[in-house]
């Protein structure tokens, strides 16, 4: 297997510009919302607005206003699938479409997808969304035919301000923890990573974000789906357990004093 | 809540198919349930039992027909059991999804299996030594294959339900009761089906006026799991106590829970009868709507 690779992007210096939502739109061939009719969200400056099934790099336009609008501050940041070394799309995929790649990446098989959409609703950080063309469910694949090439990331590659960095996961990690170090001595502490190994056990596309994880529209504790899963088969055979006993006891009883009534003559039924 | 992302954009578009695949599954599921509790007290050839088999493998079919149609590419059905690249197996016991289509073929095989002996049981046909006195239910053979057929009646009724909870979408991630909420509902509406049709047959027997006091009992159950389901919601239940999901929710309970209670003490006549039966599958398609839709539809 080859090195784990990913993705480490820096909010501080996100200048919005786009060129790596462009970039992936260009490389990985997605078409433009709508057929290309122009569309304006209407109450942002942002028009893509989230991550789906052809937009799977989108930068978040996290505008900060007064009420009155005279102050603003905003907050940039290129979102992206966080390739999850637990990965919660994976984990349901019920055909195998879901696959980890040799860089401990995770990527969509759209030829083996059936479009049931499990995946969509697994994925913690609503990543996923279904691609129109193809009727399956479809993401960043961070770009796995370049990298299979020894190419950089489309989108890393158009950054103009290496906000999106594409490596080793061992060297980002070092190099994010260095420029979070930085931007501490410079009294900006708010600077924290976003998908250390404690989060679904890594995030191979992490962040360097400057507010809450919410304020960027991020969950604070991603989990798994599964978690769920061995509580709910218990309560369900509880549950089964409960209705059976009670259905049979009552029948049962029901039954007796049926025959009793008939003197123990069996109805043929 | 803070692990589940509240405001999520990518719809999932599991609509109407997919509660009516439940609905049905569930349905299928509770009626062979009651063939398996006939099995056990010896009744496996009775009229009811049979009808259970019947129900049972009629309803289940129609399933994958609902859940093929609402894949995004429904030629690739196959891809859920059958790994397209290899041919091999494709089984994760871990996803809900793949263990529920591995589930609902080696039921409906069951049911197809008791269906059949069945119509033997009929002395519609015969195959070698399976003839009409000689038929896998009513046998130790027909208690054992009962018995594999309720374990695994109760998993297809639970696996939807715990489906949803294994998602990270909010009002279903929040509760581990769905599954608990659907096995009750899949057994109250298999039950409601077999007295519906028994009904409308103009049966009455032993076996029927039992299986109506076991289903009072079925009800209150059922009831039980519907309030410790909202109960514990806590806030996340504002993703199922709005709009037309809440509409739903309230008739279900009401309608199809406990107005066929009061009917079932009020009065014993065949057409309060009919009418509870029908109260309680609409009822059971109301709350699996309810469940399914409401998180879908709070945005």
């Amino acid at each position: 297997m080859a090195e784990p690779m990913g993705f480490f992007t820096d909010t501080t210096v996100c200048i919005g510009c786009k060129a790596c939502e462009v970039a992936c739109k260009q490389w990985n061939q997605l078409p433009a919302t709508n057929g290309g009719r122009n569309t304006l969200s209407g109450d942002s400056y942002d028009n893509t607005r989230h991550l789906d099934g052809i937009h799977w790099r989108h930068v978040k336009f996290v505008e900060q206003f007064s009420p009155d609008r005279s102050q603003a501050a905003w907050q940039l940041m290129s979102d992206v699938c966080k390739h999850c070394v637990q990965a919660a799309c994976l984990e349901v995929c019920p055909t195998g479409a879901i696959i980890r790649t040799e860089f401990d990446t995770v990527v969509i098989q759209a030829d083996v997808c059936n479009g049931c959409r499990d995946c969509i609703a697994a994925c913690p950080f609503d990543v996923i969304g279904i691609d129109e063309r193809t009727n399956t469910a479809a993401k960043c694949t961070l770009c796995y035919d370049r990298m299979q090439n020894g190419m950089v990331p489309a989108c890393a590659q158009a950054c103009p301000t290496e906000s999106i960095q594409f490596g080793a996961i061992k060297d980002l990690r070092v190099r994010a923890d260095a420029r979070v170090n930085q931007l501490h001595s410079e009294g900006k502490t708010a600077a924290y990573i976003y998908g250390k190994e404690d989060m679904l056990g890594g995030l191979n596309s992490f962040f360097l974000l400057m507010d809450k994880p919410e304020v960027y529209g991020l969950p604070v504790r991603p989990r798994l789906a599964s978690v769920n899963n061995v509580p709910s088969w218990l309560f369900s055979t509880g549950s089964a357990i409960v209705a059976g006993v009670m259905g049979m006891l009552a029948f049962r009883k029901s039954r007796m004093d049926a025959r009793a009534r008939s003197g123990g003559q069996e109805d043929p039924g | 809540m803070d692990g589940i992302l509240v405001e999520r954009f990518n719809p999932i578009h599991w609509d109407w198919l997919v509660y009516m695949a439940m609905f049905v599954a569930g349905t299928a599921a509770g009626a062979y349930l009651v063939a398996a509790m006939l099995e056990a007290f010896g009744r496996g050839r009775s009229s009811l039992a049979r009808t259970a088999h019947a129900v049972a493998f009629l309803v289940l079919i129609l399933t994958p027909v609902f859940l093929t149609l609402d894949l995004g590419r429904p030629e690739r059905f196959w891809h859920m059991v059958i790994q397209s690249k290899t041919l091999m197996p494709m089984f994760k016991p871990w996803s809900p999804m793949s263990l529920g289509s591995m589930l609902l073929i080696v039921f409906s095989g069951l049911t197809f299996i008791s269906f059949v002996d069945m119509l033997v049981g009929r002395g519609l046909f015969a195959i070698g030594p399976w003839r009409r006195d000689h038929t896998i239910h009513g046998s130790r053979l027909g208690l054992i294959w009962t018995l594999i057929g309720a374990v695994l009646a109760v998993a297809v009724g639970a696996y939807s339900g715990v489906l949803l909870s294994v998602t990270n979408i909010p009002g279903w991630a929040n509760s581990v009761l769905i599954g608990a909420v659907y096995v009750a509902t899949s057994i109250r509406t298999g039950v409601a089906a077999l007295l519906l049709v028994q009904t409308l047959r103009g049966k009455e027997d032993t076996d029927l006026i039992a299986l109506h006091s076991a289903h009072v009992w079925l009800i209150v159950w059922w009831l039980v799991t519907m309030v410790a389901f909202i109960g514990t919601l806590g806030e996340a239940s504002r993703f199922f106590l709005f709009g037309a999901p809440l509409i739903a929710m309230i008739a279900a309970v009401v309608l199809g829970g406990l107005v066929p209670l009061a009917l079932h003490f009020m009065t014993h006549t065949r057409s309060a009868a009919l009418a509870s039966t029908l109260l309680i599958l609409a009822g059971g398609l109301l709350v699996r709507y309810a469940i399914v839709m409401g998180p879908q539809l709070v945005h």
